[in-house]
């Protein structure tokens, strides 16, 4: 323990020290949480997404407050209901010199179909959509899908454009029965994380990657947009909170993420310091398993299951203080959910029944579901991806335990949640989603809908949900172009998950980046940290 | 080291033929910062022993606190009425109790995973200084093996792979702590091997077993046991560095080292106690078991008597 002591002095030290600044043109950012890979279709994971939208365009990107704006491609626009056509920008150049053209969007929609260690497919459902890709020209894709989708610019925002040039290939047409003419081995994860195939057309090239040391960028001086002002980027991943705040006061690092809200009144009464803090669209809930019958994870006197009781379900819902959460754990840096993304969002409820603190109430709704003496329940959680995440979950466990509810807190580090997770280990968890695309939709489709992969629906339906009145609701809300039509599909489909409660809804986040004087930095909606996005001022 | 007292002629025996292996209790009381060590001891195991009275609180039951007390500085009174003298954590813990229970973890493991390694490695070093030949080159290969890699590597990897709980760690610190034992009783049971009783012992036809444990393990335990005592401090420090790291006990039954942890992401908001009291009486706890096994080691040991 003697190093740790050592820590904690070096520590208490550390705010007395000046910043001494690091030099003008690179930028070190400390992040809360790491990427686990610079393949941009391997995980759909904010911090691997963000660093993606460093390193790689896409045909059209999003902006602070999430509004499609152009970056690849310049216009887009449908005809009738499926046929998109996308008028890519002349002279855009990849970070090894190789101008983009058609072929490299082409490329991209078969390398996501052709994607075997990818975490999910989320990346190339959207394909499985498309009957037909045609280019016309090397400046126009033209995508005529099966289905209507009313989404396909969001989704295009996040299929971030590879080079053809990473393969061996003949002449490249969409032709997935045929391997669209790559005649070479497809990209591995290996291949992205060494470098290799990590070209992009984005504002900075990746110059080293060290999983759990950082993440080196260099300026991307091929890049068509406005160049950053960093020629050097360095991100560290520093999951907990004091020492990565620490480290901005000493001047280590130029940008932090998430320093504890609680030491955010200290930094915005000193000058050598900036803050922003932005509500996010991220919303942290609990995700039951209401499929199995029994499971090693919750010991309940008749053996049963009792998460398939929608009594339960409900009860966990009323046990939980909601608003001291926010005002105790997360030092009021959130706000309360009462459904799945912020009233803001497109299809959300406008006004939304609140999920009230009543634990009486949950103690009947126990008893009447025939467990008034509550069960033990081993509650996964991670303890290094969300703010305060295992701080939170004791919180929650503390409030089960009120009822009856014994809940064991097994915090993890986020690789093995989310893969245990994946495999539908855990009978109760605690996770987070950031709507970033299709507003309401987004969660309600991944969550909640029955798994299809075909439709590319309940893809993270862990616990097994399945309600056909839900389903056809959110189906036909996915497919439906008219947006009052679609939105108030959506706010349907949401009303009937929030009678049900296959996940609960616990609060929202806000994010908050902490800076040193000299940069100014706009935060996002979606948690990004983007590195291009900090601006050098006096 | 300690300075020569002058000595009474007539207290000294005129000529020591036989090694003494008396446990001198008096030398130890006369040391005083020895008495203090033991008396944090005696203090530190009696409040393990007695700690559903000795504690306000029982921070493992998490019905009994609540989130809306976290963070009270020491001295604060609770929604329930109860002064935090050492204040409270994250969770609302009364950090009085927090420390008593982390300390019986402490404890527990450091004893439990001590005597559990101690009766492994005395038998497999018995085995091997007895048998000799491929079973000794077989064992102490494998001991080899284990002292190759760093404890807490071997520990952290160990964890990863069955899981969470005071139990798993224990398990996880005897199979780092095993292997030095059954080095060192190798090494001593070795040099009792040849003498010329073990010898007769032998040449009377009687079993292999009886020898080991009636003969060489007597005979042979006492540097073990010297090692044992400092093996505990070692112990419960690994304890607290897995716990720290996040891999040892489960955080809703804090032990000493997950205090630290837990309380070390608050230092920069001034909230020092969550991280401080906890951390103090760890460097209590490891002080003191190291200043007495020290001792020990100089009462039990022969040549200096």
């Amino acid at each position: 323990m003697r190093t740790n002591f050592l820590h904690v002095l070096s520590f208490l030290t550390l705010p007395i020290l000046l910043p001494v600044g690091a030099s003008a043109a690179t930028l070190t950012v400390g992040l809360a949480s790491e990427p686990t890979s610079t393949d941009p279709h391997y995980h759909s994971f904010t911090p691997n997404n963000g660093l993606a939208r460093s390193l790689y365009g896409a045909l059209v990107t999003t902006d602070a407050n999430q509004k499609t704006v152009p970056d690849l491609a310049t216009a887009w626009s449908v005809e009738g209901d499926n046929v998109w056509t996308f008028n890519l920008r002349k002279g855009v150049k990849f970070s090894n010199g190789v101008p983009f053209t058609a072929k490299d969007v082409i490329f991209t929609f078969c390398r996501v179909r052709n994607n075997p260690q990818a975490i999910s497919d989320y990346f190339g459902n959207p394909v499985t959509n498309f009957v037909k890709v045609e280019t016309p020209d090397d400046h126009t894709v033209r995508i005529t899908t099966k289905v209507p989708e009313p989404l396909l610019p969001e989704r295009m925002a996040e299929m971030a454009i590879l080079s053809a040039g990473i393969v061996k290939h003949g002449e490249i047409a969409f032709d997935l029965a045929n391997g669209c003419g790559v005649t070479g081995e497809w990209p591995t994860l290996a291949r992205f994380n060494s470098g290799e195939d990590a070209i992009g057309t984005g504002p900075f090239k990746l110059t080293k990657y060290t999983k759990g040391a950082g993440v080196e960028l260099a300026r991307n001086e091929n890049y068509w947009g406005e160049k950053p002002a960093w020629e050097k980027v360095t991100l560290l991943p520093i999951p907990n909170a004091g020492p990565r705040l620490a480290g901005l006061l000493a001047g280590n690092y130029d940008l932090v993420e998430n320093p504890a809200a609680r030491d955010v009144k200290q930094l915005e009464g000193d000058p050598r310091f900036g803050v922003t803090i932005r509500p996010s669209n991220r919303v942290i809930f609990l995700q039951m398993d209401v499929s199995k019958d029994q499971s090693p994870s919750v010991v309940t006197q008749n053996g049963t299951n009792p998460f398939k009781d929608e009594r339960v379900r409900r009860a966990i819902s009323m046990a939980i203080d909601r608003d001291t959460i926010v005002k105790r754990i997360m030092d009021g840096a959130a706000a309360p959910a009462s459904q799945f993304v912020p009233e803001t969002m497109f299809g959300a409820q406008p006004n939304p029944e609140p999920l009230i603190y009543d634990p009486e109430g949950a103690k009947k709704l126990l008893a009447e579901a025939g467990y008034p003496n509550g069960f033990k329940v081993t509650f996964a959680a991670t303890n290094d991806r969300y703010i305060n995440d295992s701080q939170v979950a004791q919180a929650i466990a503390q409030y089960l335990s009120r009822v009856g509810i014994q809940a064991d807190v097994d915090a993890m580090t986020a690789s093995i949640f989310f893969t245990r997770r994946s495999k539908s280990e855990f009978v109760l968890s605690m996770g987070g989603w950031g709507s970033t695309t299709g507003g309401a939709s987004s969660f309600l489709q991944q969550f909640v809908a029955t798994l299809d992969k075909d439709r590319g629906v309940g893809r993270s339906n862990y616990g097994g949900w399945s309600d056909p009145a839900f389903d056809a609701v959110i189906l036909k809300a996915i497919a439906t172009v008219d947006e009052t039509k679609r939105a108030e599909l959506l706010r349907e489909a949401g009303k009937l998950a929030l009678q049900k409660l296959p996940d609960i809804p616990i609060h929202f986040e806000s994010t908050i980046w902490a800076f040193r004087k000299g940069i100014q930095f706009e935060g996002r909606m979606d948690q990004y940290t983007l590195p291009a996005l900090a601006k050098a001022v006096k | 080291m300690t300075k020569p007292r002058p000595i009474d002629p007539t207290l000294v025996p005129p000529l020591v033929e036989t090694p003494q292996r008396r446990f001198n209790l008096r030398r130890i009381k006369r040391r005083p910062n020895m008495k203090t060590a033991l008396i944090a001891l005696v203090v530190i195991l009696a409040a393990g022993l007695l700690l559903p009275f000795a504690a306000p609180q029982n921070p493992y039951d998490l019905s009994t606190f609540s989130v809306m007390d976290n963070r009270l500085p020491p001295g604060e009174r609770s929604l329930d009425g109860l002064t935090v003298w050492l204040g409270t954590d994250s969770q609302g813990r009364d950090m009085v109790s927090a420390i008593l229970y982390g300390m019986r973890v402490s404890l527990l493991v450091g004893l439990a995973a001590t005597s559990l390694a101690l009766s492994i490695g005395v038998t497999v070093g018995l085995l091997a200084a007895m048998f000799g030949g491929r079973i000794d080159a077989l064992l102490m290969r494998l001991v080899d093996f284990i002292l190759g890699f760093p404890s807490i590597l071997v520990a952290l990897v160990l964890l990863a792979v069955i899981g969470r709980g005071v139990d798993k760690v224990i398990i996880a610190i005897v199979v780092v702590q095993w292997a030095t034992y059954a080095r060192i009783m190798r090494a001593a049971a070795m040099v009792e091997r040849r003498k010329e009783y073990v010898e007769a012992a032998e040449n009377l036809g009687y079993p292999s077993w009886r020898i080991m444990f009636r003969h060489l393990l007597p005979n042979s335990i006492g540097s073990v046991l010297v090692v044992a005592t400092i093996y505990v401090a070692h112990a419960i420090t690994l304890e607290a560095t897995l716990s720290f790291l996040g891999v040892g006990v489960p955080v809703t039954q804090p032990s000493l080292g997950l205090l630290v942890a837990s309380g070390f992401e608050f230092l920069m908001s001034g909230e020092y106690w969550i991280s401080l009291f906890p951390g103090l009486a760890l460097l209590v706890l490891i002080f003191s078991l190291n200043l007495v096994g020290d001792r020990l080691r100089e009462a039990l040991d022969s040549r200096r008597s």
